[in-house]
């Protein structure tokens, strides 16, 4: 979602301002009820694409960007609380910021506690949280989290001269939270001046230390979270537990776009109630259209029960009467006839899809560019419809109390979205809603949406009781947002020493933006485009266009959207060109390449995985690379062929053997959250690659279960080598930090490909590569 | 029709009232007891997030019943060691393995029972087969080297 245009703004403004500010937070408010002391900054930190993002994330207005969301606040008995508005979805960022932190605020990282925020709405509540996601969290945060802990150390060292009574900065010196006096060793801790500092005025542009002073930033420091995940304490949203509460599960129509017929059931045996639920505006995506009842939940003393139930209840729903061209093979061929049967943007309307978007470039002169070649490449490369596959299912617990206030409690990465979702339901106001992020268990992209909060909210105005609602395994594939079914074209032309003169990439698929009735403009949806564009190869004359598919199954935000879909067919088709031009495939990137950073990661990965050595005998590389959220990265892969049945009852046909990654995201903070997010995101893109898809039956998803949808195993897992190239010596605002938590997914799919074109001549062009694969249950037979 | 069983769940004697006996243990321990740690991702054997101990070795709570589990020790994530200082769980630490976590109760109590069979190191891995979808398999074989 990097393409995801908003300009970040930090605005800092200590508590007593904010009173002033009447669009901000009143500081009144918030000092009464958070009983908060001593020295509070407020200031505004961005999630994911800011204020685009959070209209993308649907239901109502995003917070403005100078909304205050986080909070810092030093208590005059020395306790450094930092309230956090973006959620953590187990990327490490809490840890990543507080660090960023505690360089300036010169204090030692134990220091600084970390606390989720939720929505500031009501008076009671601190920090706000929003949209997180998009690899964004910490380099669009890195220089305004800088920035506030050199703002808050220079108020309390200011507090501090005036007890001293000497104006000169350059006799005090701070060390972990103590101001020394340094002409007769006078010491004060920030908590004796911190009521006094908020009294002061906020300093403008306040010395940031040089990066040679860092004792965090760029040295790999532990996860606050990780201890409460070792022993089944943390907290995920299907472990909340409320007085009183019962448990709801849900289930949908079989048939996308189905609407519930007749009248639900009465409750049956063991079960306290049958609620139906219906679209909320807001959450609204292709067949599920607002105001459709497209699903139920049983409410049950227990989640067993509940789920028995909803599972064998009779109920009837009526298909939508498209229902038969909801299928994998009529997308294919709509996605083909789109290619060339489609109408051009227009400014004035309606761009009813196909609508062909011309994203660069031209494509008359790509295309004459391509025909006067020496020789010409075409080919289609097809990715279908993949869930999100998060473990932790879908849940949320909701505590309404009618006519007074409700409260929810959900893992979400999207809170700002959850107040006015509860508002419209319920009819309460804003500040009656109070909203409590719990950990995620995953969030990949899924958990943006706001269906299953909507429904749990109407469950509980139903039933006037506290209720927990959860989605079974089958229903989360059912009622996935998926990655967008997509078809890639890609021509190009080489000239007689093989380099590229024309070059010409169209994507064919459903809008992501669209569906959430976010205005397109005329260059597409950036979530289908992403990937495809402001390529560092010479392409010669070059056209990239997108065309949005008509189909209506909801397509949603997979981790890295469409760098993932784009990445396969772009790092593919340059591989079919190396070999077209008889070149080898690390040599003709970089003879093509017009970005040195886009060089130096090629070069880098190369170097760790030794590909001048070449492979050992039987074994074969193949390489990839992109560029993303200001980041680049580069794969390469050792894959053999292999024939063995394997633990789960398939065969191998071949083996990924070690994968290398190579990252430069221009400064790096926690360099061991790095290595792990390379290696999460390409087992991420090697499940989607090896196994994910979810096809579709006359409207009916198949493939509902993880026996069907297999992800790989401990077994499976390739040996994974990383390196990341160096932070500068000292870092300026004027390049911007890339991300990382998206980065390892989109390159392996392609490098696996590649190599396993080296390995037998053929070319993947479809995914999966094992679309018919099982997996098959833990076998621990002696018990019980 | 309710059936009540007593259980030994961590050291304890519980009794649980079911309504349908074929509730699996998975939900007793979570809805009945409040065991949480213990987690439910696939409710058919396969992702191991539910794993548990019964008689020492690692089983999948979600495919058995009360009924089943009547007569043997029951041990979560949450009975492990009381300090939380498993050999397994200050080695999930020191490598700092989990990301988002949801699979590592799963994943710890596997590891434990094939220690606890006497399995060390590399003989630890065949046993491992909770599903990851963050992807910290490799943190895990890291952590599995030094046990
Ligand atoms: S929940 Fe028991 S194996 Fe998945
Ligand atoms: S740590 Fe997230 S599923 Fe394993």
């Amino acid at each position: 979602m990097s393409n995801v245009e908003f300009s970040e703004r930090h605005e800092i403004l200590t508590s007593e301002q904010q009173g002033a500010e009447s669009s901000k937070i009143s500081r009144r408010k918030f000092l009464v009820t958070g009983g908060a002391t001593g020295l509070t900054l407020g200031f505004a930190i961005a999630g994911g694409g800011g204020r685009a993002a959070a209209q993308i994330a649907g239901i109502a207005g995003p917070p403005a960007q100078t909304q205050v969301n986080t909070w810092l606040n030093i208590t005059s008995g020395g306790v450094i609380t930092m309230t956090i508005g973006v959620s953590e979805m187990g990327q490490g960022t809490f840890t990543g910021l507080a660090m960023i932190l505690a360089e300036d605020l010169m204090v030692d990282l134990t220091k600084i506690k970390t606390v989720q925020g939720v929505p500031a709405i009501a008076a009671q509540q601190t920090g706000n949280s929003i949209g997180t996601f998009g690899s964004t969290v910490t380099w669009t945060n890195y220089w305004g989290m800088r920035n506030a802990g050199a703002t808050a150390r220079e108020m309390l060292v200011s507090a501090a001269m005036n007890i001293i009574g000497d104006q000169n900065r350059g006799n005090y010196t701070v060390a972990n939270g103590v101001i020394t006096y340094t002409p007769n060793g006078t010491q004060i801790s920030y908590g004796l001046v911190a009521n006094a500092a908020a009294k002061l005025s906020v300093p403008t542009n306040p010395p940031l230390i040089p990066d040679s002073e860092f004792r965090y930033i760029g040295k790999t420091q532990s996860r606050l979270d990780i201890p409460s995940k070792v022993n089944g304490t943390a907290i995920y949203a299907m472990d909340v537990r409320l007085p009183n509460m019962v448990y709801a599960v849900i289930q949908h129509a079989p048939a996308f776009g189905s609407v519930l017929s007749g009248a639900l059931p009465a409750a049956p045996a063991n079960t306290i109630a049958v609620v139906p639920t219906k679209v909320i505006a807001g959450t609204d995506r292709g067949t599920e259209q607002v105001g459709m009842v497209n699903a139920f939940a049983v409410v049950a003393s227990n989640t067993w029960d509940a789920w028995q139930a909803a599972m064998n209840l009779s109920v009837s729903w009526t298909p939508p009467s498209n229902a038969a061209q909801l299928n994998d093979a009529n997308y294919l061929s709509e996605a083909q006839a789109a290619l060339t049967t489609n109408t051009p943007y227009s400014p004035s309307g309606p761009n009813t899809a196909p609508t062909l978007y011309q994203v660069e470039g031209t494509a008359s002169a790509s295309a004459s560019a391509i025909a006067g070649a020496n020789k010409k490449f075409s080919e289609q490369y097809v990715l279908p419809y993949v869930a999100h596959n998060h473990l932790e299912n879908l849940a949320c617990a909701v505590n309404y109390v009618p006519g007074v206030s409700i409260d929810i409690y959900a893992p979400t990465q999207s809170a700002s979205s959850i107040p006015p979702l509860a508002a419209q339901i319920t009819g309460l106001s804003l500040n009656q809603v109070n909203v409590h992020v719990t950990m995620l268990g995953g969030g990949l992209g899924r958990k943006i949406e706001m269906d299953f909060i909507s429904q749990a909210i109407q469950v509980a105005f139903a039933i006037k009781q506290p209720v927990m609602l959860m989605w079974p395994r089958a229903q989360l594939f059912m009622r996935d947002q998926y990655r967008p079914f997509s078809l890639v074209q890609i021509n190009a032309g080489l000239n007689s020493s093989g380099n590229i003169v024309g070059w010409s990439a169209t994507n064919v698929n459903a809008s992501i933006l669209g569906q959430r009735g976010y205005p397109v403009g005329a260059v597409g949806d950036s979530q289908s485009t992403e990937g495809m564009t402001g390529l560092p190869y010479t392409r010669g004359t070059f056209s990239t266009q997108w065309v949005s598919h008509p189909s209506p199954i909801p397509v949603g935000f997979w981790r890295s959207v469409g760098m993932s879909v784009n990445t396969f067919a772009v790092e593919s088709a340059i591989d079919e060109l190396a070999a077209l031009a008889g070149v080898d495939p690390l040599q003709y990137r970089l003879n093509m390449c017009t970005d040195p950073r886009w060089a130096g990661v090629l070069n880098a990965v190369a170097s760790l995985g030794n590909y001048a050595a070449g492979p050992a005998s039987g074994h074969f590389f193949g390489i990839a690379a992109e560029l993303y959220s200001n980041s680049y990265a580069a794969v390469m892969v050792d894959l053999s062929l292999t024939n063995a049945v394997d633990y789960d009852g398939q065969n191998t046909v071949f083996t990924v053997n070690k994968v290398w990654i190579a990252l430069d995201c221009y400064l790096s903070v926690n360099p061991g959250q790095i290595q792990t997010q390379l290696a999460g995101g390409m087992v991420h893109g090697l499940n989607a690659f090896l196994y994910g898809h979810v096809p579709m039956v006359n409207g009916v998803p198949q493939n509902t279960d993880f026996h069907s949808n297999r992800v790989i195993r401990i077994y499976e897992m390739p040996q994974v080598f990383t390196t990341v190239i160096p932070s500068p010596a000292q870092s300026s605002q004027s390049t911007a930090i890339g991300g990382v938590g998206e980065l390892g997914v989109p390159c392996i799919a392609p490098a696996v490909a590649n190599a396993y074109f080296k390995a037998t001549g053929t070319r993947i062009r479809t995914l999966p590569f094992f679309p018919t694969a099982t997996m098959g249950g833990i076998n621990s037979a002696s018990v019980p | 029709m309710a059936t009540t069983y007593t259980l030994n769940v961590n050291g304890q004697n519980v009794n649980v009232t079911v309504n349908d006996p074929n509730m699996s243990t998975l939900w007793v321990l979570r809805d009945l007891l409040n065991l949480t740690g213990t987690k439910y991702g696939c409710g058919e054997g396969i992702c191991g997030a539910c794993t548990v101990w019964v008689d020492g070795v690692q089983s999948q709570s979600c495919n058995h019943t009360p009924a089943q589990a009547v007569g043997r020790k029951i041990v979560t994530i949450e009975g492990l060691s009381p300090t939380s200082t498993h050999p397994a769980q200050l080695a999930w630490i020191a490598n700092q393995v989990p990301q988002c976590g949801y699979c590592q109760s799963g994943q710890i109590m596997e590891v434990a029972a094939a220690m606890a069979a006497g399995n060390h190191g590399a003989a630890l891995i065949p046993g491992q087969k909770c599903v990851c979808i963050c992807g910290t398999y490799d943190r895990i074989l890291q952590a599995i080297d030094t046990l």
